[in-house]
C-alpha cells in the first residue's frame, strides 16, 4: 500500500507555508469517493461566473501530478480507497487535502465494512468544510482558509445563544 | 583499379559459391557457421567492388569463352554499383544472422546451397554484359529465391505463396524476354554496351515496345502495383533472412533493369515513357502503404511496406526520365541519384526490420501484432536496433530515409522548370502522392513499432520472449549503415554522382553538394540542407535539455510515485489498443478503397460476450486478385479448354498434324 | 449590439463579491442549530441525539454536544426543539482544526 506520511509540527508549519505560496495560484483536483453528488455540482458552480474562483487565483486540473490541492468528497467508501490513495500519491509535494461536506467529516456514514465514514481516517486532512452540501461561498472560504487568506473563525463560534459573547458572528467572514 | 573491381567480384562470386557448398554441411553447426563466413568474406569483397567501381566511375569487362551463342560476357557497369554494395551488405548482414537463426538441419543444407546460389546469381544479373548472360542469370536467380521461398514447404501459405512468386515472375521474365529480343533483333546484337550505343536508330514504336514491355516485366520483379500480389503472399512466409534477400535486393533487381532501359539502354527516350514510369510509381507507393496499414502479421505489413518504397523509387525514376526528356538533365541526373539512393537505403532497413521481425518470430511464436507487446523489456537491444530502422524507413532525421525523400520532394517540386504546364503539375501531383505516402508511413511504422514493442504484452508468448541466444549483430551492423549513410549522405552521394556521370553522361557535383556538407537538389538558390551538420544539431538540441535537467535537478531525495494511470484497479492487457483498432481511423477514411467484408456471430444474446463467444471476420477487398488476376486466369482457362481438342490422343489426328505441317514446309520452301 | 450585451451592461456584474461581501440571500441557508441552553431540557436533548439523522448530536451528561462537522442542516431538530433550537445562519464553518467543529452547549432547563 501507499504510505501516508506522519505530520510532525514542523512539517506541518513547513507545508502550510508552502501551500500558503500558492494562494495567488493553486491548482485543485476534486476525487469523490462515493458521494451523493450534491457537494460535486456546488464544486462544479465554483467555475461559473457566479462564483468565479478564477478570479481568485483557483483553478481545476484533471490531472493530479498538476494539483496542489485535494478536494474530497464522500465518505471514503472502501472501493475507493484505491483510486484516492493513488490519486495522493500522483499528487506532488507540498499538497494539501480539504474534505468537503457532511459525509467526508464522519456524518451521515458511520464507518462499517463497506466504507471508512470520514476522508481523515484514510488521508491527513488539512482543512475541513462542513456542509451538506456546503454552499459556493462556503467552499471558497474554505479555499482561502487552506491557502491562508482568511482566517477560520470556528473556535471562536458559539452555539449556546445565552451566553453569546463570540468574538466574531459567523456571518463576519 | 579496374583490375582491382573485377578480381573483387570474381571473388565475391567465389566466396558465394563456396559458402553454397559449405552449406551443404549443414547438418551440423559448424557448416551452418562455415558456409556463413564464406558468405560474409563474399558480402565485404562485393561490397568493396561496389564501392570502388563507384568511385572509379568506368566499367570493366570480363569474357569467359565462347558458346553457341557467344561469349558469356560480364560487363561491371557503374550503374549496377550501388546494387552491388546492397547485394553485399545484404550479404554480410545475412551471414551474421545466419548462425544464431537457422537450426542444423537437411533443410538448412539445401537452403544455404540454394541461398549461396542465390547471392551469385544476382551478381550475375547486375553485371551481365549481353543478352544471354542475363537473361540465364535472371532465371536462375528466380529459381533459386523460389526454392529459397520453399524452407519450409509444409507450412501454410508457404507452397501458395512460392508458386505465386515463381508464376508471375516467369510471366514477367517472357515480357524480358521479349523486350530483350526487340532490342537484339533490332540492333543486331547481343552485347549490352552495342546495344547502348545502337539502340538510338531503332524506330520509335520498337522502343516503345521494348521499353513498355521492359517495364512490365521487371515491374513483376519489383513488386509494381498491379503486378504486386506475390510479394505479400511470398515474402512473410519465407525464412527470415530469405525475406530479409528477398525484399532488401531482389525487388531492387527489377528497380535496377527499369533504370537499366530507361537510362542506359533506351536512354533519351520520350517523355510519356516517364510519365508512365512515375504514375505506375505514384500508385504502387499510396496503394502499398494503404493496404499495409491493414494488415496484423507483421511480415506482410512489411512486404506491403516494400511495395510503397519501390513505388518511391520508380517515381523517381520516372521524374527523372521525364526531366531528362523536356532537357533539364541535370534534375533528371539526380533525380537518378536519388532513385539509386533510396534502393540503397531501403535495402539497408527493410533487411533490418525483416531480421529483426524475425527475431521476433523466433522468440514469440508468433508474427500476429495483436498477439504482441511489451517486447522493449523482454528484448531491450532488439527493441533499440528496431526502433532505428522504424525511424529510418519513416523518413525521420538524421537518418538515411529522410535524406532520400527529403531529395525526392525537392526533386519533383522542380517541375515547375518544365515547359509543359500539364506535364509540370502531373510531377507535383507525384508529389502530392507521395507526400501523403509519407504521412501514412509514419503512422503505420509507429503503428508497426507501438504495438509490438510498448505496452503491455498481449498474449503469454510475448510475455515469455527473451533475447537469449536471438542474432544480434547482423540487424545492429544495418543499423550503424543506417545511420552511416543518412549522417554521411555527402559521402554517399558523391560516389552516386560518380555513377550517374557513367551512366548518363551527366556530372552534377557541384550542383549537389556544396561546400560545408550541404546536399543541394541539382540548383544552387532552390533549397539544400546538410544531414551531416543536421545530425550534430539534433544531438546539440537533444543534449542542452539533459544537461540541464542533470545540472539543476534537485540534490535531495525525491519520491518516484508510480505512472499515474487514472486510479484504476489494475491495468489488463486487453485495454490496450491493438493493430486493427490503430489503424481504425485509417480504414474509416479510406474505406471506397477497401471495401472490407465484415461478419459478426454472436453465439449469445449478450452483446458484450460475457456468455459466449464473438466471432467478428473482417477482411479486406482483394481488389487486384479478384478484378485483374481472376478474369485474365479465367479468359486463359477458357482459351485452353477451347484448344484441348487438338490434343485428343489419338495419334492418327497427330498423323495428320505431321503431314499437314510437312506439306505445308514444302510448298514455302517451293516459293 | 446584441441584445445579451446590453442586458449585461444595464445589470450590472453578477459575480458574487466575496470575500469582501457576503451576498444577503446566503441569510437563508440550512445551517447549523443554535440552542437557548436555558430551555433545553436532558429529555428533549436525548430525544434530538435520537432524532438527528447525520449523528450530529449527542448528549453527553449534561451538555449536549453539537459536532458541526457532521450536520447536515436538514433543520429536524429546529422542527421538534420548540423554541429551543433555531438555525444559527452559521454556514462559514471551515477550519484547518476538527476538534473546534465540536460543540458544547450546557443543558439548562429542567423536564418538570
Amino acid at each position: 500500500m501507499i504510505d501516508v506520511l506522519p505530520e510532525t509540527e514542523l512539517g506541518d508549519q513547513l507545508r502550510r507555508r508552502a501551500i500558503a505560496l500558492f494562494g495567488r495560484s493553486l491548482h485543485i483536483r476534486t476525487v469523490d469517493t462515493g458521494s451523493c453528488a450534491a457537494c460535486e455540482s456546488e464544486l462544479r458552480l465554483l467555475a461559473a461566473p457566479h462564483y468565479d474562483l478564477h478570479r481568485l487565483g483557483f483553478f481545476f486540473t484533471p490531472a493530479p501530478r498538476h494539483a496542489d490541492l485535494l478536494m474530497v468528497t464522500g465518505p471514503a467508501v472502501r472501493a475507493a480507497d484505491n483510486a484516492l490513495l493513488k490519486a495522493y500519491d500522483a499528487t506532488p509535494d507540498p499538497k494539501a487535502v480539504i474534505a468537503v461536506g457532511a459525509c467526508a467529516l464522519g456524518g451521515v456514514y458511520t464507518e462499517d465494512a463497506l466504507l471508512h465514514g470520514a476522508v481523515d481516517r484514510v488521508l491527513p486532512v488539512d482543512v475541513y468544510i462542513p456542509g451538506c452540501p456546503p454552499s459556493p461561498i462556503a467552499l471558497l472560504q474554505g479555499l482561502l482558509v487552506a491557502v491562508g487568506r482568511l482566517e477560520d473563525r470556528v473556535a471562536g463560534l458559539s452555539l449556546d445563544l445565552d451566553t453569546r459573547r463570540s468574538h466574531a458572528t459567523p456571518r463576519s467572514q | 583499379m579496374t583490375h582491382a573491381i573485377g578480381a573483387l567480384t570474381i571473388a565475391a562470386a567465389a566466396a558465394w559459391l563456396g559458402g553454397a557448398a559449405a552449406g551443404l554441411g549443414a547438418g551440423r553447426r559448424l557448416g551452418v557457421r562455415a558456409s556463413a563466413l564464406l558468405s560474409a568474406i563474399g558480402g565485404a569483397a562485393a561490397v568493396l567492388a561496389g564501392i570502388l567501381l563507384a568511385v572509379h566511375g568506368a566499367g570493366t569487362t570480363l569474357r569467359f569463352g565462347s558458346g553457341p551463342v557467344g561469349a558469356a560476357t560480364f560487363h561491371i557497369a557503374p550503374l549496377a554499383a550501388p546494387f552491388v554494395v546492397l547485394l553485399g551488405v545484404v550479404a554480410v548482414a545475412n551471414a551474421l544472422y545466419a548462425p544464431r537463426y537457422h537450426e542444423p538441419a537437411p533443410g538448412t543444407a539445401v537452403y544455404l546451397l540454394v541461398y549461396g546460389l542465390a547471392l551469385v546469381a544476382s551478381l550475375a544479373v547486375l553485371i551481365a554484359g549481353n543478352v544471354i548472360a542475363f537473361l540465364v542469370a535472371w532465371e536462375s536467380m528466380a529459381l533459386t529465391c523460389y526454392l529459397l521461398i520453399l524452407r519450409h514447404h509444409t507450412r501454410p501459405g508457404v507452397a501458395k505463396g512460392a508458386f505465386l512468386f515463381l508464376a508471375l515472375s516467369e510471366v514477367g521474365f517472357v515480357l524480358i524476354v521479349l523486350a530483350f529480343a526487340i532490342l537484339a533483333t533490332q540492333t543486331g546484337s547481343l552485347d549490352l554496351v552495342t546495344i547502348a550505343a545502337r539502340a538510338g536508330h531503332m524506330t520509335a514504336s520498337w522502343r516503345a515496345a521494348a521499353f513498355v514491355l521492359a517495364l512490365i516485366g521487371f515491374g513483376f520483379k519489383a513488386g509494381l502495383v498491379p503486378f504486386h500480389i506475390w510479394l505479400p503472399a511470398a515474402h512473410p512466409v519465407a525464412p527470415a533472412d530469405g525475406s530479409a534477400f528477398l525484399s532488401g535486393l531482389i525487388i531492387k533487381l527489377g528497380v535496377y533493369g527499369i533504370a537499366l532501359f530507361g537510362f542506359v539502354l533506351l536512354a533519351h527516350g520520350p517523355a510519356w515513357w516517364g510519365l508512365l514510369t512515375m504514375a505506375l510509381g505514384a500508385i504502387s507507393a499510396v496503394l502499398g502503404i494503404l493496404y499495409a496499414l491493414m494488415e496484423r502479421d507483421l511480415k506482410r505489413f512489411l512486404a506491403f511496406s516494400s511495395i510503397e518504397n519501390i513505388g518511391i523509387i520508380v517515381t523517381a525514376l520516372g521524374a527523372g526520365m521525364t526531366f531528362t526528356a523536356y532537357g533539364q538533365r541535370a534534375i533528371g541526373a539526380f533525380l537518378l541519384i536519388v532513385a539509386l539512393y533510396h534502393s540503397l537505403n531501403h535495402g539497408v532497413y527493410k533487411t533490418l526490420l525483416f531480421l529483426e521481425a524475425g527475431v521476433i518470430e523466433h522468440t514469440t511464436g508468433t508474427r500476429n501484432l495483436d498477439r504482441l507487446g511489451g517486447l522493449i523489456h523482454r528484448l531491450p537491444r532488439s527493441a533499440v536496433i528496431c526502433l532505428i530502422g522504424t525511424v529510418a524507413i519513416a523518413a525521420l532525421p538524421p537518418f538515411n530515409g529522410f535524406v532520400s525523400e527529403w531529395m525526392l520532394f525537392q526533386g519533383l517540386f522542380q517541375g515547375f522548370r518544365i515547359s509543359s504546364h500539364t506535364v509540370g503539375i502531373l510531377i507535383v501531383v507525384a508529389g502530392a502522392m507521395i507526400a501523403l505516402t509519407g504521412g501514412l508511413a509514419i503512422n503505420a511504422f509507429a503503428r508497426a513499432y507501438g504495438i509490438p514493442f510498448l505496452g503491455m504484452p498481449r498474449s503469454r508468448a510475448a510475455a515469455d520472449a527473451t533475447e537469449d541466444g536471438q542474432p544480434i549483430a547482423g540487424p545492429a551492423m544495418l543499423a550503424a549503415a543506417c545511420a552511416f549513410l543518412g549522417i554521411g549522405a555527402p559521402l554517399v552521394l558523391t560516389a552516386l554522382d560518380r555513377v550517374a556521370r557513367a551512366a548518363v553522361g551527366i556530372d552534377i557535383h557541384s550542383e549537389l553538394i556544396v561546400p560545408k556538407l550541404t546536399v543541394i537538389p541539382a540548383h544552387t538558390a532552390f533549397s539544400g540542407f546538410s544531414p551531416t551538420y543536421l545530425a550534430v544539431f539534433l544531438l546539440a538540441v537533444c543534449a542542452v535539455p539533459l544537461l540541464i535537467y542533470f545540472a539543476g535537478r534537485p540534490r535531495g531525495a525525491s519520491r518516484r510515485p508510480p505512472v499515474w494511470d487514472g486510479g484504476i484497479l489494475s491495468f489488463k492487457p486487453r485495454m490496450q489498443y491493438t493493430a486493427t483498432t490503430d489503424a481504425n481511423p485509417i480504414r474509416v477514411t479510406f474505406e471506397a478503397l477497401y471495401r472490407p467484408q465484415r461478419h459478426l456471430e454472436r453465439t449469445s444474446d449478450d452483446p458484450a460476450g460475457r456468455s459466449g463467444p464473438v466471432h467478428y471476420h473482417f477482411e479486406v477487398l482483394p481488389l487486384f486478385e479478384r478484378y485483374l488476376y481472376v478474369p485474365i486466369i479465367r479468359a486463359v482457362q477458357w482459351l485452353a479448354n477451347r484448344a484441348r481438342p487438338i490434343q485428343s490422343g489419338d495419334v492418327n489426328l497427330y498423323l495428320l498434324y505431321v503431314f499437314v505441317v510437312v506439306v505445308i514446309a514444302y510448298l514455302i520452301y517451293a516459293y | 449590439m446584441a441584445s445579451w450585451f446590453l442586458r449585461g451592461l444595464r445589470r450590472g456584474v453578477v459575480t458574487t463579491r466575496y470575500p469582501k461581501t457576503i451576498d444577503p440571500w446566503t441569510r437563508d441557508l440550512p445551517a447549523a442549530p443554535a440552542f437557548h441552553a436555558h430551555r433545553l431540557t436532558t429529555a428533549l436533548a436525548d430525544r434530538l441525539a435520537e432524532q438527528c439523522p447525520a449523528g450530529a448530536l449527542a448528549r453527553e451528561e449534561a451538555e449536549l454536544v453539537v459536532d458541526l462537522g457532521r450536520c447536515t442542516g436538514c433543520g429536524r431538530c429546529v422542527d421538534l426543539g420548540g423554541g429551543a433550537v433555531v438555525n444559527s445562519g452559521a454556514f462559514l464553518l471551515a477550519t484547518s482544526n476538527r476538534a473546534a467543529l465540536i460543540k458544547r452547549v450546557p443543558i439548562g432547563g429542567s423536564d418538570d
